[in-house]
């Protein structure tokens, strides 16, 4: 009988993944289609999620007419193979000009209490889209009010049908508050949640993880390596809000990556929560991102200053990076503004495997290949 | 001794004292330890609590998620070991207190007042159920769970060990 239950178990959560969403009522619904364990996730109330806004933000979300070259789209730093990051230590903008910090991932983005890596301020996708489409510092698509852009949108017989659908009690739907809209149900629509570790965990498939990542889970939950105090709950991260609890206080972490002499403890202009505060205490404290899709989403940390997972490892487990030459030489174990919680821990060969084999369970293949989430074009 | 030498010995005697604690890449038993000052230690099997008075608890954690957790409550655990509660729990009695340990040596106290039903009346659940599941993994199999805790430290995970401590006798 339990096997019994076990395979129907199996086979309701395959059905599950292959669930599209339903383009119904003209697409003015969506269905979240979320699985056991993942909260609805908070939608401001002027920009209701629809099928119809999706799939215009997705057409957006590729087109490089987006840029002030023709260049680049949000797809360029945002790579669905990739988790939606770009394999960069830093972006690069459209006209070739570098982000100061790693490009994040977009994949759950909708549960993300504030959005970039250390602007406590910014919680709307919404506004966040803003940035990469008219920001100067840096150029990221290179936009300008007045340009070529929604003309371009206007002409295409392609996005009139979009955004006709998409803001169907407008007269004039094509203006840059409605691009950032449906950009915004895009990029919410992109949840993962199919990875071996949610057939484990939530689907009841015993089978779908290692027994070494079974061991790795245990040791991210436990109180020596407490990963899961900033990277806990089923995002795997302590920025997570939802519908039910959509303000949650972020808390905002120093690692001890950096120690520098000087008035500042992080290369500028990297300086986290301090950048927005200008308060010494914010002086390095980045946002703890999920860790879903993390073997994808190479390199890591704020600034991509780490290559790799074991690299990660090494940091975390030294209580700090120390570094022994160069302009960011520093130790960064002894940072003042350090998050306590970073105290360091031993780990035996076997335990590293272990963290190792659990984050690659986290890895959601169907996430990186679903049509639902591709270039339309 | 240079400035580095020294933080280095410091780091690896933090490195040691942690790695002193339990090491919990495995699994947590599947038998609770009730001791203690109590007359009737108990070993408690997913099946023995499945014969006690069961409740259910609704929790929302942090992140928005709901979330049902279904176990015995602890008033009844420790009762059942016998613990000083009800018109037991007076004077000296009152400076009792619970030691919740898991298994990767995290621990709590609760004071035996906190859960008794003419105290504070708390209900503080052995839970071993999630969403009708049983507990596993890095939650279990039995976990306490405190739905009126702000925070949610005190809801021990891999639940291994209720030790019952009279300060006064």
């Amino acid at each position: 009988m339990r096997r019994v239950l076990l395979t129907l178990s199996r086979v309701a959560f395959l059905l599950w993944q292959a669930l599209p969403v339903p383009a119904a009522d003209g697409g003015q619904t969506y269905a979240w289609n979320l699985p056991k364990g993942f909260p609805k996730p908070y939608v401001p109330a002027d920009n209701p999620m629809t099928a119809a806004k999706v799939e215009l933000g997705r057409y957006l979300f590729y087109d490089t007419r987006m840029s002030v070259n023709g260049k680049a789209s949000c797809a360029t730093c945002h790579k669905q193979e990739l988790a939606f990051t770009d394999g960069r230590a830093v972006g690069i903008g459209a006209t070739g000009e570098a982000h100061s910090r790693s490009a994040m991932s977009l994949v759950n983005v909708a549960y993300s209490a504030t959005l970039t890596w250390s602007n406590p301020k910014m919680r709307l996708l919404e506004d966040q889209a803003i940035v990469p489409m008219f920001g100067d510092h840096p150029v990221e698509l290179g936009l300008r009010e007045g340009d070529g852009f929604l003309p371009m949108l206007r002409s295409d017989p392609k996005y009139r049908q979009l955004f006709a659908t998409a803001f169907p009690a407008e007269k004039d739907p094509t203006t840059i508050t409605n691009v950032t809209k449906a950009l915004a149900c895009f990029e919410r629509s992109i949840i993962s949640a199919r990875s071996p570790y949610d057939r484990y965990h939530y689907g009841g498939d015993d089978s779908a993880v290692s027994e070494s990542a079974k061991r790795g889970e245990i040791l991210i939950f436990s109180q020596q390596i407490s990963c899961f105090r900033c990277h806990g709950g089923f995002n795997f991260s302590d920025a997570t809000i939802s519908e039910s609890n959509p303000g949650r206080e972020v808390e905002f972490h120093n690692t001890g990556l950096y120690n520098l002499s000087g008035p500042f403890s992080y290369p500028p202009p990297n300086l986290g929560v301090y950048e927005f505060t200008k308060s010494g205490a914010d002086m390095g404290k980045f946002k703890a991102p999920t860790l879903r899709n993390i073997a994808v989403t190479a390199p890591y940390m704020h600034d991509g200053s780490i290559s790799t997972i074991e690299g990660v490892l090494d940091h975390y487990a030294a209580g700090g990076r120390t570094i022994d030459s160069g302009v960011n030489a520093g130790i960064g174990h002894d940072n003042p503004n350090k998050d306590r919680l970073i105290g360091g821990f031993q780990l035996s060969a076997r335990d590293r495997a272990d963290l190792i084999a659990f984050l690659r369970s986290l890895t959601d293949e169907a996430v990186l290949r679903d049509t639902r989430f591709a270039n339309p074009w | 001794m240079n400035r580095r030498t020294a933080i280095g010995i410091l780091t690896a005697f933090g490195l040691f004292a942690a790695f002193g604690l339990a090491q919990s890449e495995s699994p947590a038993p599947q038998i609770l330890t009730v001791s203690g000052d109590v007359p009737s230690p108990l070993q408690l099997k997913a099946d023995d609590l499945a014969k006690m008075p069961r409740e259910t608890v609704s929790v929302q954690e942090e992140d928005g998620t709901k979330v049902q957790y279904e176990g015995v409550p602890l008033r009844e655990v420790l009762a059942r070991a016998g613990a000083p509660l009800g018109k037991e729990l007076r004077g000296r009695a009152l400076a009792s207190y619970v030691l919740a340990k898991a298994h990767d040596g995290y621990q709590v106290v609760f004071g035996l007042a906190e859960m008794d039903a003419s105290f504070a009346n708390e209900s503080i659940l052995v839970a071993d159920k999630r969403d009708g599941k049983p507990l596993f993994g890095y939650q279990g199999p039995f976990r306490l769970v405190c739905p009126n805790d702000k925070a949610g430290a005190r809801s021990v995970r891999m639940l291994e060990t209720l030790e019952i401590v009279r300060l006064r006798k």
